[in-house]
C-alpha cells in the first residue's frame, strides 16, 4: 500500500498544531486514495508526546536520541532521508514554518523527490498529487503539478487545514534505527530567545486594535494607541512596524510575532499577509479597514471598509469618547 | 571574508492591482515597476556591513535577463565589489533550477559565506537558499535575523514561530537565508547607480554551465494561476468614516466587548 | 612747540618696533592666505561677475550695516560705532605712517583737525565697544553665546583704544601744544601723572602696552572672528550672484563638495545668531541650528583644506585633528526646512540651507544615514514619478466629475496648468485644484493639464540634495513640456513654480526659449484686473494669511494674494506676529514633509497659535504642504472647531459662488 509520510513538529514538548493539521490533511487524502498514513517524530526523550500522535496515524516511527535533542538540520535531514528511502512514501508532509524551510531542501536534494513549498490545498490526481500555492504575497493563486518522481515533498501552510481529527487510528509506534550522521557539528544549537516578552501581552487582549505599513508613518501611531487606550483595546501590529522599529516585538501579531485570541481584531492599513493572518486565526471577528479593495485582508476579514484609516480612526475616536 | 549574495529582480506588487495574463501561467508584467527583492535588499545590506567591519570582498549574483542588471548596478552602488549576471536565455527556471543554476555558478567563486534572502516577493517559495547550500553541502540556516562573524564563525539567531529566536553557533563556510528587519538597509543614490554603471557586470550563460538535463528541468509544472475565490470574504461596510465607526462600534459591541 | 604730529615720541627702539610691525603683518598676510585658500579649496568655482546689486548691497549693508539695524537698533548703532571707530582709528594710523615716512602734512589746523577726530572715533569705538560688552555680559541677550574670543577680542579692542588715549595724555602731561585742547581725551588723561618727571617716565611704558596690544590684534584677526571685516564684504557681494549648477558628477569626490560662496560663508559668519532667532527649527528648540551648523562647516573646512598641509609635519598633526574633529553632525542636517528666513536676517547675507544641502548630497550619496521614511519617498518618487503613492494611475484622481481638458489626450490650449504630485494625490490639497480648476473654466480661460502623464519637478529631491534624481526629474520634465509644445505654464505648487522659475534654467541648453512660469495667484491676480473673476458674495469673514516661503521669501510674492483676498467683499485680513519677508515657516519644506527625525517637534503648531492668536476665522494660505501641514496643526493643537485652514483658491471659488457642495454652510 502507498504511504504518505507526517514529519511532526514540536517544540518545548509540546506537539506543534501544524502537526495536527498535516495529518487532517494527510488522513483525508489516505483514505479517499487507499494510502496508509504514516507520522514520523524526531527529538529526545519525547516519550510524552508519542502518545498524543496515536490516533492520528496508522504507524508512528520514532526516533528518540540524545544526538536529535534540538534540530539541527543535518542530523534531521539525514535521519529523515533514511526514512524515506526506506518506507518510499508516495508523499511526505512538513510544516512550512523556518524549521523546514532549513530542512525540506535537504531532504529534496538527498531524495531527489520534488519539493513543492508553503501549500494551501492538495489534492492527488492518478496517484500524483497535485497543489494550491500563493503567489506575490497572495495576490494570486497557482495550480502546480509536478515532474514525474518516485516520490514527493510538500510543505504545508500553517492555518491551511484544520487541527481536527478526521477518522479515529490506533498507531503501531515503530522505534527508527539512527543511521550514521555525517556532517555533525557544523551547526550547534545554542539556545531560545524569546523577543516578544514586553509590557503589553496582546494575547490577552479581547479587543485589538491592529496596524499596519499602512499607517504611513511614526506619527500617526500615537491617535491610534489613544484610540486603542479610549476603546478599552489594546495595540499591535504587523512586522512592517516592528521591524521599522516604531513599536516593539511584542506588539507584532504573525507567525513570527504572536498568535493573539481577542474577540474582535481590527485590522488598520494591514495587507493580510498569511504571515501576519496566521496569528489572528484564533480571532472571533476580524473588521478590516484597508483602502485597497482588492487587500487579501478582506478575504478572511469578516467585515471590511474600504477606507483611509486615519480617517476612520479620527471618527471611532470622536464617537467612542461622546459615548 | 568573501562574500556572495544571490540577489533577484522581482515586479513591485505592493499596492498594485495584479491581472492574469492570456496564457493564464503569470500575471501581465508590462506595467509593472521593477525592484530589488525586498529580502535580498536586506542581505545585500548586511553583506556591505560585515565587509565594512571585517573586510572582505563581496559578489553579488543574479539569475536573470539584460535588464534585471539593473538589480546588480544597486548592489554595485552599495558597496558591492562585483556583479554577475547569469542569463537564463529561454529558460523559466523554478525555484529547483535557480538553485540549480546559482549553485553551479557559486560554485567557482571562493566564498566563506553566502547570503541570499528567506523567500522572493514574487513566487514565495522560501527554499532557494537552502537548496543552493544542500547542493554544495554547505551548512545553512534560514531565516537569520541577526549575524555576528568571529574567527571563522558566525553567530546567529534564526526566527521561529511566535516570538521565538533560535541562537545557534555555525561554522564557515556557511550560507545564510536572510530575514526582513536584520538591518537597515541603506539608500542608494541615482549618481551612485549611475556611478555604479561604469563598472563591468560579468555574464555567464546557464547553459554553458554544464549541468546535466535534469537540472535544467522544472520540478513543478504550473497549469494555471487564479484570481482568488470572490465569495470568500468579508461583509463590506459602505459608508462615509463616521457612518463606518458607527457600524464598526455597533459590530464589536454586538460581539461582546464593552467600549 | 610746533602744532604737529609727534613720532616717536621719546622712543628710542624704534627700529625693534618695526621688527615687531613686520611679525604682525607677517602673520597677518599668513592668516588671510590660509582662509582665502580654504575658498579657493571649493569645488567648481564660479566666476564672479560684476553686479549692481551686489555693488549696491555692498554700500548700504557693509558700510552703513543696514541688515544689522533691522530689528535691533542698538546692536545696529554698536556695530556703527564700533566699525567706524575701528576704520578712523585705522585711517588715523595709515595717515599718520603717511606723515612721517611720505609727506609731512599734519601740522597746524589739518592736524588740529585730524586731532580731534580721531577724539571723536576713539570715542565712538569706546561707546561701541561699551555697548557691546554690556549687551554680552550684562543685558544678556538671548541671541548670542558667548565665547572666549568674543570677550578677549572686547577687551582687547578696548584697551587698545584706552591705552591710546593714555599716551597721549601722558604726552600731553609733559607738553601741551597750543590748541591740542581739541584733543579732549587725551587731555582727561593728562592730568594723571603728577609730575611731568612721572610722565616721561612712564610714557614708553604705556607706548610700548599700547603698541604690543594692537600688534596683536592685527595678527590675530584672520584667525579670529575679526575676519569677517574682510569676508563679510566678499559675502555680501557675492550674495547676489546668479545660483551656480553645481553638476555633480560620477567623478565628483566624496565628501560635502561645497562650493566657493559656502566656503567664503563659514569663514565670515560672526555667530551673531540672527539665523537661529528666526530659524524655525531652531526657535523650537530641535536639536539643529544654523549658526551651530556654520560654525562646525567653519572648523571642519579650516582644518579639511588647510594649506599648511602642504608641509608633511602639519599635515600629520592635521589628519590627526580632522579625524578628531566631529564631521559636520549629520543628523542635524535633515531639520532644515529650507525656509530662507536665516537669509533675510543674516547681516552678511549667509544662508544655511545651501550649504547643507550640499552635505545632504553627501550623506545621500554615502546612503546609510538617510531618515527612514525619506528612503521610501525617494524610491517611491524614483519609480512612481511622485513621492507620494506607489501608483502612476491615481495622479488624475482629483478630477472627479469636473472636466479638465487633457492636453496631452489632444486638448489645445495655451496655458498648462502644472497640478504638482502633492496637489494631485493628497485628498486635502486635491481641493485647491479643484477650486482652481472651477475659477478657470468660470473665467472662460482655455487652460489643460498634463493629466497622467504629469512628472514630479523634484522639488523633494532637489532641497533633499538627491541631485542625481533631481537631474533625472528635469530631464523627464523638461521632455514631456517639450513634447506637449508648452510655453506657458501655472503651477499650484509654489515650489514647482520656484523650480521652474529659478532653478530649470539653468539646465536647459542656451539660447532656448525660455518658459513662461507663474504661480496661481498671479494668474488669479491678473484675471481679477481684467475683469474675468469678480468675487461677489460677501463673506463677513476675519482671515489671516500665511506666506508660502518659496512664494514670498524666494519669490518676492506677498501683495498679489493679499489684494486677492481684500478684494472678497466683507473679508477682513488681520497680519500674524510674523509676517511678509518674516513669516514663519509651516513646517513642511526641504523634504520635512517626507521625513521624520528624532526629537522633531510639530513647527506647524506654532504658525497656527500664531493663526490663532489673530482672531481670524480662517486661514489661508497659497502652497499645498502648507495646507495639509496647517491642517493637520488644527487638529494636533485642539483648534478644530476655531479656526479652519483654506486654499486661496477655494475661498475665492466659494466667493464666486463655486464652492464645493455641502461646504457653502461651513464658512462664515
Ligand atoms: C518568515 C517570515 C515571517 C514573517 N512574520 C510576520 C509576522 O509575524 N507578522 C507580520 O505581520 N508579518 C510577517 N511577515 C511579513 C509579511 O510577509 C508581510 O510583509 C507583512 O505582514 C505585511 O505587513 P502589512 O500588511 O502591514 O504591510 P503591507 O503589505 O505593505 O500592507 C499595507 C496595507 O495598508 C493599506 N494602506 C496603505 N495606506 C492606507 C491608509 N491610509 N488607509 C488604509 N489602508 C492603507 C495598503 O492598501 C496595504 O494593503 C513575515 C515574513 C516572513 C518571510
Ligand atoms: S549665519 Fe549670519 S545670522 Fe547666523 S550667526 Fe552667522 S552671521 Fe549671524
Ligand atoms: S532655511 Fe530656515 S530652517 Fe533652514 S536653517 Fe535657515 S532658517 Fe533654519
Amino acid at each position: 500500500m502507498a504511504k504518505i509520510l507526517v514529519i511532526a513538529e514540536h517544540r518545548n514538548n509540546e506537539l506543534r498544531e501544524i502537526t495536527l493539521q498535516m495529518l487532517n490533511k494527510a488522513s483525508e487524502l489516505c483514505r479517499a486514495n487507499g494510502h496508509e498514513l504514516y507520522a514520523a517524530i524526531l527529538g529526545n526523550n519525547i516519550e510524552g508526546l508519542i502518545s498524543g500522535l496515536k490516533e492520528w496515524a496508522d504507524k508512528v516511527i520514532v526516533y528518540n536520541d540524545p544526538r536529535l535533542k534540538d534540530f539541527n538540520p543535518d542530523n534531521y535531514r539525514d535521519v529523515l532521508t533514511a526514512l524515506i528511502n526506506e518506507q518510499k512514501p508516495i508523499v511526505t508532509f512538513l510544516g512550512h514554518t523556518p524549521w523546514s524551510m532549513d530542512l525540506a531542501p535537504g531532504l529534496s536534494v538527498k531524495t531527489g523527490f520534488p519539493l513543492a513549498t508553503d501549500c494551501v490545498d492538495i489534492t492527488m490526481d492518478s496517484g500524483r498529487p497535485k497543489v494550491v500555492r500563493q503567489v506575490y504575497s497572495g495576490k494570486i493563486f497557482s495550480r502546480m503539478a509536478f515532474r514525474d518522481a518516485s516520490g514527493y515533498l510538500i510543505t504545508v501552510r500553517a492555518g491551511a487545514f484544520p487541527a481536527a481529527k478526521a477518522f479515529d487510528y490506533q498507531a503501531e509506534i515503530i522505534q527508527g534505527a539512527m543511521p550514521d550522521l555525517v556532517t555533525q557539528g557544523r551547526r550547534e544549537f545554542m539556545g531560545y530567545r524569546d523577543t516578544c516578552k514586553g509590557e503589553v501581552d496582546i494575547t490577552q487582549a479581547e479587543l485589538l486594535v491592529s496596524i499596519g505599513r499602512g499607517i504611513g508613518e511614526q506619527d500617526n501611531i500615537p491617535q491610534v494607541q489613544e484610540l486603542a487606550g479610549i476603546m478599552g483595546g489594546t495595540l499591535s501590529c504587523s512586522r512592517p512596524v516592528v521591524d521599522k522599529k516604531w513599536l516593539p516585538k511584542y506588539h507584532q501579531v504573525g507567525t513570527s510575532g504572536k498568535s493573539v485570541k481577542p474577540k474582535v481584531y481590527l485590522a488598520l492599513g494591514i495587507s493580510g499577509a498569511f504571515q501576519h493572518v496566521a496569528g489572528i486565526s484564533g480571532a472571533g471577528t476580524v473588521i478590516a479597514v484597508n483602502k485597497d479593495k482588492k487587500a487579501p485582508i478582506f478575504r478572511v476579514a469578516h467585515y471590511g471598509a474600504v477606507a483611509d484609516l486615519l480617517n476612520v480612526a479620527a471618527a471611532l475616536k470622536e464617537k467612542v469618547s461622546v459615548k | 571574508m568573501n562574500i556572495i549574495v544571490c540577489v533577484k529582480n522581482v515586479p513591485f506588487t505592493q499596492e498594485v492591482d495584479l491581472v492574469l495574463d492570456a496564457s493564464k501561467q503569470d500575471v501581465k508584467k508590462d506595467n509593472l515597476v521593477y525592484v530589488i527583492n525586498e529580502w535580498d535588499n536586506y542581505a545585500i545590506e548586511e553583506a556591505i556591513r560585515i565587509k565594512e567591519e571585517t573586510g572582505g570582498h563581496v559578489t553579488a549574483v543574479t539569475l536573470g535577463k539584460e535588464a534585471d542588471e539593473e538589480v546588480l548596478r544597486r548592489c554595485l552602488a552599495m558597496g558591492a565589489d562585483e556583479a554577475i549576471r547569469v542569463e537564463r536565455g529561454d529558460l523559466n527556471p523554478d525555484a529547483s533550477m535557480i538553485a540549480a543554476i546559482l549553485s553551479a555558478v557559486v560554485k567557482t567563486i571562493p566564498h566563506d559565506i553566502i547570503l541570499t534572502g528567506v523567500q522572493s516577493d514574487d513566487l514565495n517559495n522560501g527554499i532557494t537558499g537552502s537548496l543552493i547550500a544542500e547542493r554544495l553541502g554547505l551548512v545553512h540556516a534560514a531565516v537569520v535575523n541577526s549575524l555576528k562573524i568571529s574567527e571563522g564563525k558566525a553567530q546567529i539567531s534564526i526566527e521561529l514561530e511566535g516570538g521565538q529566536d533560535e541562537m545557534s553557533q555555525v561554522t564557515l563556510p556557511a550560507l545564510f537565508a536572510i530575514q526582513t528587519g536584520i538591518n537597515e538597509p541603506r539608500y542608494v543614490s541615482i549618481m551612485g547607480i549611475r556611478k555604479a554603471s561604469k563598472k563591468e557586470i560579468k555574464v555567464i550563460d546557464a547553459s554553458g554551465l554544464g549541468l546535466p538535463g535534469e537540472d535544467l528541468q522544472p520540478s513543478l509544472i504550473m497549469e494555471e494561476m487564479f484570481m482568488p475565490p470572490e465569495t470568500e470574504g468579508a461583509e463590506m461596510l459602505q459608508g462615509d468614516a463616521g457612518s463606518l465607526a458607527d457600524q464598526i462600534i455597533r459590530i464589536i459591541r454586538e460581539k461582546g466587548v464593552s467600549l | 612747540m610746533p602744532i604737529a604730529r609727534i613720532h616717536f615720541w621719546g622712543i628710542d627702539s624704534k627700529y625693534l618696533f618695526y621688527i615687531l610691525v613686520g611679525i604682525s603683518v607677517a602673520v597677518f598676510l599668513l592668516g588671510v592666505y590660509s582662509r582665502v585658500s580654504v575658498w579657493l579649496a571649493a569645488v567648481n568655482r564660479e566666476k564672479v561677475i560684476v553686479s549692481r546689486e551686489g555693488i549696491l548691497n555692498l554700500l548700504m549693508d557693509g558700510l552703513f550695516g543696514r541688515r544689522i539695524f533691522k530689528g535691533d537698533l542698538i546692536a545696529g548703532l554698536m556695530h556703527f560705532f564700533i566699525m567706524w571707530g575701528f576704520i578712523g582709528l585705522f585711517l588715523g594710523t595709515v595717515l599718520s605712517t603717511t606723515d612721517y615716512w611720505i609727506i609731512h602734512f599734519l601740522s597746524g589746523d589739518v592736524y588740529l583737525i585730524y586731532s580731534f577726530c580721531l577724539e571723536i572715533l576713539g570715542l565712538m569705538f569706546i561707546a561701541g565697544l561699551l555697548t557691546a560688552l554690556i549687551r554680552r555680559y550684562i543685558a544678556r541677550v538671548s541671541r548670542l553665546d558667548n565665547q572666549a574670543q568674543d570677550l578677549w577680542i572686547l577687551v582687547l579692542l578696548f584697551f587698545c583704544v584706552l591705552t591710546g588715549f593714555m599716551v597721549e595724555g601722558v604726552r600731553l602731561a609733559v607738553n601741551m601744544p597750543e590748541g591740542e585742547s581739541v584733543s579732549f581725551g587725551g587731555v582727561i588723561f593728562s592730568s594723571l601723572p603728577s609730575s611731568k618727571e612721572q610722565a616721561e617716565a612712564v610714557y614708553p611704558i604705556i607706548w610700548w602696552v599700547h603698541s604690543l596690544a594692537s600688534l596683536f590684534l592685527v595678527a590675530w584677526f584672520p584667525f579670529s572672528k575679526l575676519f569677517h571685516v574682510l569676508a563679510g564684504p566678499v559675502n555680501i557681494y557675492m550674495a547676489s550672484q546668479p545660483e551656480a549648477v553645481v553638476s555633480r558628477d560620477e567623478e565628483s569626490p566624496e565628501g560635502p563638495g561645497f562650493l566657493f560662496r559656502d566656503m567664503i560663508n563659514f569663514s565670515a559668519c560672526t555667530r551673531c545668531g540672527r539665523c537661529n532667532e528666526v530659524c524655525p527649527s531652531a526657535s523650537a528648540m530641535e536639536p539643529f541650528s544654523p549658526r551651530e551648523f556654520i560654525a562646525q562647516a567653519n572648523e571642519y573646512t579650516r582644518l579639511r583644506y588647510n594649506p599648511l598641509s602642504r608641509i608633511k609635519w602639519f599635515r600629520e598633526k592635521l589628519i590627526k585633528s580632522v579625524s578628531a574633529l566631529p564631521e559636520i553632525s549629520p543628523e542635524q542636517i535633515w531639520y532644515c526646512t529650507t525656509c530662507r528666513a536665516c537669509l533675510e536676517v543674516c547681516p552678511i547675507y549667509i544662508g544655511a540651507f545651501e550649504p547643507i544641502r550640499r552635505v545632504r548630497t553627501s550623506e545621500i550619496e554615502e546612503g546609510s544615514r538617510v531618515p527612514n521614511l525619506l528612503t521610501k519617498s525617494l524610491e517611491t518618487l524614483y519609480m512612481f514619478d511622485n513621492p507620494w503613492e506607489r501608483s502612476k494611475k491615481k495622479r488624475g484622481e482629483w478630477f472627479g466629475d469636473l472636466a479638465v481638458p487633457d492636453l496631452t489626450a489632444g486638448a489645445k490650449a495655451d496655458l498648462c496648468y502644472f497640478v504638482g504630485c502633492t496637489t494631485s494625490f493628497d485628498t486635502r490639497a486635491q481641493g485647491l485644484a479643484r477650486s482652481f480648476v472651477k475659477i478657470m473654466t468660470h473665467a472662460g480661460v482655455s487652460f489643460g493639464t498634463l493629466g497622467q502623464k504629469e512628472t514630479c519637478c523634484g522639488d523633494i529631491a532637489r532641497r533633499v540634495g538627491e541631485e542625481g534624481l533631481f537631474e533625472e526629474q528635469v530631464k523627464k520634465t523638461m521632455g514631456l513640456l517639450k513634447t506637449y509644445g508648452i510655453a506657458d505654464l501655472v503651477a499650484s505648487s509654489p515650489h514647482c513654480f520656484n523650480l521652474f522659475r529659478n532653478e530649470y534654467p539653468l539646465y536647459q541648453s542656451p539660447g532656448a526659449t525660455p518658459l513662461r512660469v507663474r504661480h496661481y495667484t498671479q494668474v488669479l491676480e491678473e484675471l481679477m484686473e481684467r475683469g474675468l473673476i469678480k468675487p461677489v458674495k460677501r463673506m463677513d469673514l476675519r482671515v489671516t494669511y500665511h506666506d508660502p516661503c518659496y512664494l514670498g521669501r524666494y519669490n518676492n510674492i506677498y501683495q498679489a494674494p493679499r489684494r486677492l483676498i481684500r478684494s472678497i467683499p466683507g473679508v477682513s485680513l488681520v497680519e500674524m506676529a510674523h509676517y511678509g519677508p518674516d513669516s514663519l515657516c509651516c513646517g513642511g519644506g526641504g523634504g520635512r514633509l517626507w521625513q521624520e527625525l528624532e526629537d522633531e517637534k510639530k513647527l506647524s503648531e506654532v504658525r497656527i497659535r500664531e493663526a490663532a492668536d489673530t482672531g481670524a476665522d480662517i486661514v489661508i494660505t497659497t502652497c499645498p504642504y502648507c495646507l495639509i501641514m496647517l491642517e493637520d496643526a488644527v487638529k494636533t493643537a485642539d483648534l478644530e472647531g476655531r479656526l479652519r485652514v483654506m486654499d486661496l483658491n477655494e475661498l475665492i471659488a466659494e466667493s464666486l459662488g463655486l464652492g464645493e457642495e455641502g461646504e457653502e454652510s461651513t464658512i462664515g
